[in-house]
């Protein structure tokens, strides 16, 4: 064994070269894994900023929307007001009626028209407060490498 | 390599170490130096913008539901400066002119102080409907409309943009104007439920940091909106009073109209309305409506001298106190003498034997200032004046209420003179919801119920309902059914143009001449009003009603009492209130 050992090492000393590409492999292995690393780093970081475009877009969609729906709401307002209905009843023939040509019904148990309105919620008054984006959104790797591990049993 | 050339790798290999060391020596002392808390409260700032949030102003609506008051999109529309080419300003400018209609010059004006002052951005128009905005999207007819920011399919107005934003909108225009108010383009209410509700309805704008960096993207927090109200206020029963009054006005020619309607069991106020009225989607008129000494609200924001109406107050006090009842005796001998003045009934006449029943019936001012005097006395008076809410607001929620105008004898400006005057309701001033508010004490028992508009507040996702409140007992509940059925017998007798066949209804009417500048009363200039409720035996409304200066006839006998007819009449179709005869005999069924 000791024999084989001196004769690698008189082998290298023959030909330097040898150990010149040995450093060389080493550099080279060294660069692939930093760039591994880098494309793993620039492809994560790439995903986030497109989510995180996202999310920003999300946003303004819903600001857009809660804003349409409180235009609509009015909208829908304007074409049902007291005027126009007034108008359409009048177009469609109907007339007010005078208290001494109605005929009222006594109906059993009815107690009547519920009295006052029960309003459902505003677009965008559900929720109390922010919601938490999931931490894959914003966590480095080096965070995402200690969560990996920390699951796995590790650290 | 040969030796002698060796140097120049070392050199080299020197500098590129220093300057490598140099880099890092760099970074270290920035890291580290004198100015790193600077450099990092500058990456800070640049790292996240500032963002006002504004939450969209409350909704206020019916009682019903119906909407009075939302909110509806426009635009603002501005240039973004550094994407002006050659002529685009005046192209930009005259379709502003065109579509919008901006003014010509000074849109140009606006872009040249911009581009003087280095600016990015200049606001040209805002508020702009979207019909206009839809106008200059479509500019060019041979592109397809603009969307997003970009504000026309031009290519000479490339540099336009429209940023849509929420603004107030009033989908009923003028109806219950008097009660809404309106909101400026600064969102600050002005009069009515807007303006005594801002800080609710307004809600709190936040200002929030947002990161530039996508990666540090969070969900932006929810800014909850204004809270929304629900008011007491019925959309038909409003349009109905406000058609009646303004048939009326034309009809007797009247300066101005008034009118409340309100549920006596609860303070709710159903109708309510003044003239004039103001389109609230262009606020803008109100200084050309209005002038200065025209309250926006008269039922809340005026006092007038009541007349006749008050006499309720004096009478109710008389029984309370046990001076009188509606069948004692008075011999009415045309003239009242106290206090250094002398008052005559309206017709100038003496009545002879009356009951107080006949002295409300036939409205005599003689048989009033007589018992006030004689029965009740000035301290008592001034007690239950004071104790049915006058002198002092009565507490609704509307902006800008009047407190009237009351002399005490404690004041040293206070005559014996007074209370013969005050007894039939001249001297004083009130305003009209005071007068609802102490009526509804004959209706409730002796209890005032103090009058509100807002039935419900809606924040949250939850909505609160909020109860009725009581502004005290100033007589007892036999003096209030007394009263009541006294005022009920008056209109019968009286054959009143009031009264509304099938309902039983008790009221009051009251004619006050209007006082001049100089200190005297004009007999030709009066204040008809009328204040009625029923049915008498289950009241479900109280309808005041106010003709300033009518033309056709100075007595609310034949201008106002007609308008509370009328109102009645309608009233109790669209509260589903069977006449009494089918009304009891359900009753009595049960």
């Amino acid at each position: 064994m000791l024999k084989r050992s001196r004769q690698f090492i008189q082998a290298y000393r023959q030909a330097p070269w040898r150990r010149q590409m040995q450093m060389i492999g080493y550099v080279a292995a060294a660069l692939v894994a930093v760039g591994l690393v880098s494309a793993l780093y620039l492809n994560i970081t790439g995903r986030a900023a497109t989510a995180g475009r996202l999310v920003l877009r999300s946003q303004r969609q819903i600001a857009d929307v809660e804003q349409r729906i409180e235009d609509l709401k009015t909208q829908l307002a304007f074409i049902s007001s007291t005027e126009v209905m007034q108008q359409r009843a009048a177009e469609l023939g109907f007339r007010p009626v005078s208290p001494h040509a109605i005929t009222y019904l006594p109906v059993p148990e009815y107690q009547g028209r519920p009295d006052g309105v029960q309003l459902a919620p505003r677009a965008g008054s559900r929720f109390g407060g922010a919601v938490r984006l999931p931490d894959t959104y914003t966590e480095s790797l080096f965070d995402w490498f200690s969560s990996l591990f920390a699951d796995l049993g590790g650290f | 390599m040969p030796r002698e050339h060796s140097w120049r790798y070392f050199f080299s290999a020197a500098v590129f170490a220093l300057v490598g060391m140099l880099i890092f020596w760099r970074a270290y002392s920035l890291q580290t130096g004198a100015q790193a808390e600077a450099f990092l409260d500058q990456s800070e700032f640049f790292s996240r913008l500032r963002k006002t949030i504004y939450p969209p102003r409350g909704e206020i609506y019916d009682r019903n539901g119906n909407l009075l008051a939302g909110n509806r999109t426009v635009y603002e529309v501005g240039v973004h400066l550094p994407s002006l080419r050659g002529d685009a300003p005046k192209a930009i400018a005259l379709a502003l002119s065109g579509m919008v209609g901006a003014d010509y010059n000074r849109v140009l004006d606006l872009i040249e102080y911009g581009q003087q002052q280095g600016l990015v951005y200049v606001v040209l128009s805002n508020y702009v409907l979207p019909e206009k905005v839809n106008l200059l999207r479509s500019y060019n007819a041979d592109l397809p409309p603009a969307e997003g920011l970009s504000c026309s399919n031009d290519p000479a107005l490339i540099a336009l943009e429209c940023r849509a934003h929420l603004a107030r909108s009033y989908p009923e225009r003028d109806l219950a104007s008097n009660i809404l108010g309106f909101v400026n383009h600064d969102n600050f209410g002005n009069f009515g439920v807007e303006q005594q509700y801002q800080d609710l309805l307004a809600g709190v704008p936040e200002n929030i940091w947002t990161p530039t960096d996508p990666n540090q993207a969070q969900a932006l927090p929810t800014i909850p909106g204004g809270a929304s109200l629900v008011l007491t206020i019925d959309r038909e029963i409003q349009a109905m009073v406000e058609d009646v009054l303004d048939e009326h006005l034309l009809i007797s020619g009247a300066d101005s109209a008034t009118a409340i309607v309100m549920d006596p069991r609860n303070g709710e106020i159903l109708a309510m309305t003044s003239t004039p009225r103001l389109d609230l989607n262009n606020y803008q008129t109100y200084t050309e409506i209005f002038d200065s000494n025209r309250p926006f609200n008269r039922a809340v924001g005026e006092v007038y001298e009541p007349g006749s109406i008050f006499k309720v107050i004096t009478i109710a006090a008389a029984f309370d106190m046990g001076k009188v009842t509606p069948e004692t005796e008075y011999t009415d001998l045309g003239v009242f003498s106290h206090g250094g003045i002398t008052v005559r009934n309206w017709n100038n006449a003496a009545w002879g034997e009356q009951t107080i029943l006949g002295c409300m019936q036939h409205s005599l001012n003689v048989c009033l200032a007589d018992v006030a005097v004689n029965d009740v006395g000035p301290e008592k008076f001034y007690e239950y004046v004071q104790a049915f809410g006058f002198g002092r607001p009565t507490g609704v929620d509307m902006a800008n209420e009047q407190y009237g105008w009351l002399r005490l004898p404690s004041h040293s400006n206070w005559y014996p003179a007074d209370l013969v005057t005050n007894s039939f309701g001249q001297g004083l001033s009130i305003t009209p919801m005071q007068m609802v508010m102490s009526v509804s004490a004959f209706i409730n028992e002796g209890k005032m119920v103090i009058p509100h508009i807002v039935k419900a507040v809606v924040q949250d996702g939850s909505q609160y309902s909020l109860s009725p409140q009581y502004a005290g007992a100033p007589i007892s509940a036999e003096t209030a059914r007394t009263m009541t059925q006294l005022l009920a017998d008056s209109l019968e007798f009286e054959s009143s143009r009031a009264l509304v066949t099938g309902y039983r209804l008790a009221g009051k009417t009251g004619t006050a001449q209007i006082p001049t500048p100089n200190g005297t009363y004009d007999p030709n200039q009066t204040n008809t009003s009328f204040i009625g409720w029923g049915p008498v035996d289950d009241p479900r409304f109280i309808v005041f009603v106010w003709l300033e200066r009518p033309e056709t006839s100075i007595w609310a006998s034949e201008v106002a009492a007609p308008v509370f007819a009328d109102i009645v009449e309608r009233l109790v179709v669209l509260m589903n209130i069977p006449p009494d005869a089918q009304r009891l005999a359900a009753r009595g069924a049960e």
